[in-house]
């Protein structure tokens, strides 16, 4: 089918970590200090598809929220996949992430989403259990990843890719 | 909004400058190919080399992949990659369009500031009833330490109180006129009732001793030592120790055995009595008519005891508090220590038996046991080769052979595996008997390893090993889904133990 650009949004509740896992992703760094994102941040990577001419991921880093307003919707328009994140230290999080993927569906019917459990370096203080993380993954494809430690991160991107362009 | 045309011209003028000053306009004209053909406004501001410009072109092209740029869009507050946040709008103009930058930098601090301080205040928030719950939860937990430390305290100064003197005293006292009258009446004549007499007495010496164990704790007090049981003589003694009270407080009492097992029971004999006595001493004390009923039954290699009553019954809030030592008011009327029924859990719990309690207040109590008998040959067992794989998940090698080793020697095919992620794999695509987790890997942490399994579904053994002692790696551990935790170094008689515990339980 298509050989991009493809436009991948992060969608999730404020400081789960989309702006750290689109740094960990794209420029391989790490920050320990919030600093919320307003709006949208963009950026782009090229990546291997294994069998394939590489492509260029577009990365919409989109401001957190637990709900999408008009604003959001409006950035959504004409994405690819979605890469959900909830942070496993907040289970509320795993809600709005799951509330959010639901509306984005009925805005964007075809695009592929992974959920991403975040911050899997505090795995003492989650507050999501195995057998939630079980019971998710009989719908969807989910990771735990840590976008301080790097773990999860480039398989959860690698799922997307797969999932782009089947 | 205002309406410009009504301005005066030179106002008009003035208000138009302004803005597109402040706004630091940037319009730039496109082909529909994305070749640009204008550009007019502060391109150095929004970081365009107006030479070389193709860098920040294709940026702005990434804005609207996916996106018809035969309509009109508005994308606001974009971050760009000099940093800067803008408005861009796009305007579509027949076949070709044209983009136009507005600065949101000022708009775009402003709501930062207010945004970041709502989100962490909730953040905060979140921090901080989380730590007032742990340390809620670990206050609970010290008090309620604390008052079983008091309550283990003041029941082992009791106990040791009433045992030295008020027991021990009477019975030997007794003991000795017993053997009096023995030696008085001539044998034949009351026979019978002496031996009865004996008989209960020697129990009541055992009960004591049982209680001196109890003082000792769980330490000392739980080995057994099984026999071959003769029932119908246990029956034949119940029978003899309790008929003559039973006529005496005008109660009928029953004792019945039932066997279906041609082999010989095997339990610790002194235990197996004290439990039935104890229940049955409960039952009489606590009937005042009707009936006190023992049932024995030996069946697939298990004892089966019932002793029930018509007597005044337990209440329901009291049901559990019956089994713990001193419940003094759990049975309305109580006198007794209170320790016959926790003895006999206790007793119950040392033999790998159960335990259950049927009472309705009024109508009567039924306790109803079932024990193991133990084996006849009770070492072969733990010796019993197992089969299966077992996955040691270890990038030591010095260790991983030992593994090996001490896993061969019980029987299971090892395969080693020195990192977390290919264990992962492995264990999912063919789940073996038995993982076993170092907690330090090259790539994951062994606690973030088995909690991914778990959240895969993985429901197989798994054991963490480890050189961390504390509480807190071992919870850690548990909390992430291991189902044990070993510390190094390894004991390996107690890795073979659970090794075979956690077969066993498959
Ligand atoms: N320990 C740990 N902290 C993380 C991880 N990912 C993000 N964080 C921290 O969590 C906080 C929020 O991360 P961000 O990436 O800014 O979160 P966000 O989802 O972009 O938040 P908004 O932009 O407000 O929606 C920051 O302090 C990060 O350092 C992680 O994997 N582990
Ligand atoms: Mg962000």
């Amino acid at each position: 089918m298509s050989a991009g650009p493809f436009k991948v949004c992060m969608l999730g509740d404020f400081g789960v970590g989309k702006t750290s896992l689109v740094s960990r992703f794209v420029r391989s760094t790490f920050s320990d200090k919030y600093m919320t994102t307003v709006g949208v941040k963009v950026d782009s990577k090229e990546v291997a598809r294994p069998g394939r001419d590489p492509t260029k991921l577009v990365l919409w880093d989109i401001a957190g929220r637990n709900a999408i307003d008009s604003v959001s919707a409006n950035y959504l328009r004409g994405a690819s996949a979605l890469l959900i994140v909830a942070d496993g230290t907040r289970e509320a999080s795993l809600a709005a992430a799951l509330n959010l993927l639901m509306q984005a569906r009925g805005l964007l019917p075809n695009a592929f989403a992974v959920l991403a459990i975040n911050k899997f370096d505090l795995l003492d203080r989650w507050e999501i259990a195995p057998p939630t993380l079980t019971q998710l993954r009989r719908a969807m494809t989910v990771f735990e990843t840590s976008a301080a430690a790097g773990s999860g991160v480039e398989e959860a991107f690698a799922a997307i890719v797969a999932g782009l362009d089947p | 909004m205002i309406d410009a045309d009504a301005l005066p011209p030179f106002v008009r003028e003035r208000l138009r400058a302004l803005l597109l000053e402040r706004s630091h306009a940037l319009v730039l004209g496109f082909d529909p190919d994305w070749t640009l053909r204008e550009i007019h406004g502060d391109a150095a501001f929004h970081g365009i080399d107006t030479d070389a410009p193709a860098a920040r072109i294709a940026a702005l092209q990434d804005l609207f992949v996916g996106i018809d740029v035969g309509d009109d869009q508005e994308i606001p507050f974009v971050e760009l990659a000099n940093g800067r946040s803008v408005h861009v709008y796009l305007l579509a103009d027949g076949e070709s369009f044209h983009l136009l930058l507005l600065d949101a930098d000022e708009a775009r601090a402003t709501q930062r500031s207010q945004q970041q301080l709502a989100n962490e205040a909730v953040l905060a928030g979140h921090a901080k009833s989380k730590a007032i719950d742990a340390l809620r939860n670990i206050r609970n937990e010290l008090e309620r330490q604390r008052a079983r430390l008091e309550e283990a305290n003041a029941l082992k100064n009791a106990f040791i109180a009433t045992m030295s003197h008020e027991f021990r005293t009477p019975l030997t006292s007794a003991f000795g006129h017993l053997r009096l009258l023995e030696q008085q009446l001539p044998p034949g004549e009351s026979g019978d009732a002496l031996q009865a007499v004996r008989r209960s007495l020697t129990y009541l010496f055992a009960l004591a001793e049982n209680l001196l164990e109890y003082g000792r704790g769980e330490a000392g007090g739980g080995l057994l030592y099984p026999t071959d049981i003769d029932l119908d003589a246990l029956l034949a003694d119940c029978e003899a120790m309790f008929c003559p009270l039973a006529v005496a407080k005008n109660l009928v009492f029953r004792a019945t055995l039932e066997r279906s097992d041609a082999t010989t029971p095997r339990f610790d004999e002194v235990k197996l009595r004290q439990i039935v006595i104890n229940l049955l001493s409960n039952a009489m004390r606590y009937t005042h008519s009707g009936e006190v009923v023992l049932a024995l039954r030996w069946a697939d290699a298990r004892l089966h005891v019932e002793v029930s009553d018509t007597g005044i019954g337990i209440a329901p809030e009291f049901q559990a508090r019956v089994f713990h030592p001193f419940n003094s008011g759990a049975q309305s009327g109580s006198r007794g220590a209170g320790l016959g029924l926790s003895i006999v859990r206790r007793l119950v719990e040392q033999m790998q038996g159960t335990l259950a309690l049927q009472s309705e207040l009024g109508v009567g109590t039924r306790f109803t046991l079932d024990l193991p008998g133990a084996a006849a040959s009770p070492s072969t067992n733990d010796a019993a080769p197992v089969h299966g794989r077992v996955l040691v998940v270890e990038d030591d090698v010095d260790v991983s052979r030992l593994l090996e080793v001490a896993f061969e020697g019980i029987g299971l095919d090892v395969r080693v595996v020195g990192e977390a992620a290919a264990a992962i794999e492995v264990a999912l695509a063919e789940p073996p008997r038995l993982l076993v987790f170092d907690m330090h890997l090259p790539d994951l942490s062994g606690c973030e390893a088995v909690f991914r399994l778990r959240a895969q579904g993985y429901r197989g053994a798994i054991l963490m090993l480890s050189a961390n002692a504390s509480a807190d790696a071992r919870d850690a551990a548990l909390r992430a889904g291991a189902d044990r935790y070993l510390t190094k170094p390894i004991d390996f008689a107690k890795l073979e133990a659970v090794a075979r515990e956690l077969l066993a339980r498959e």
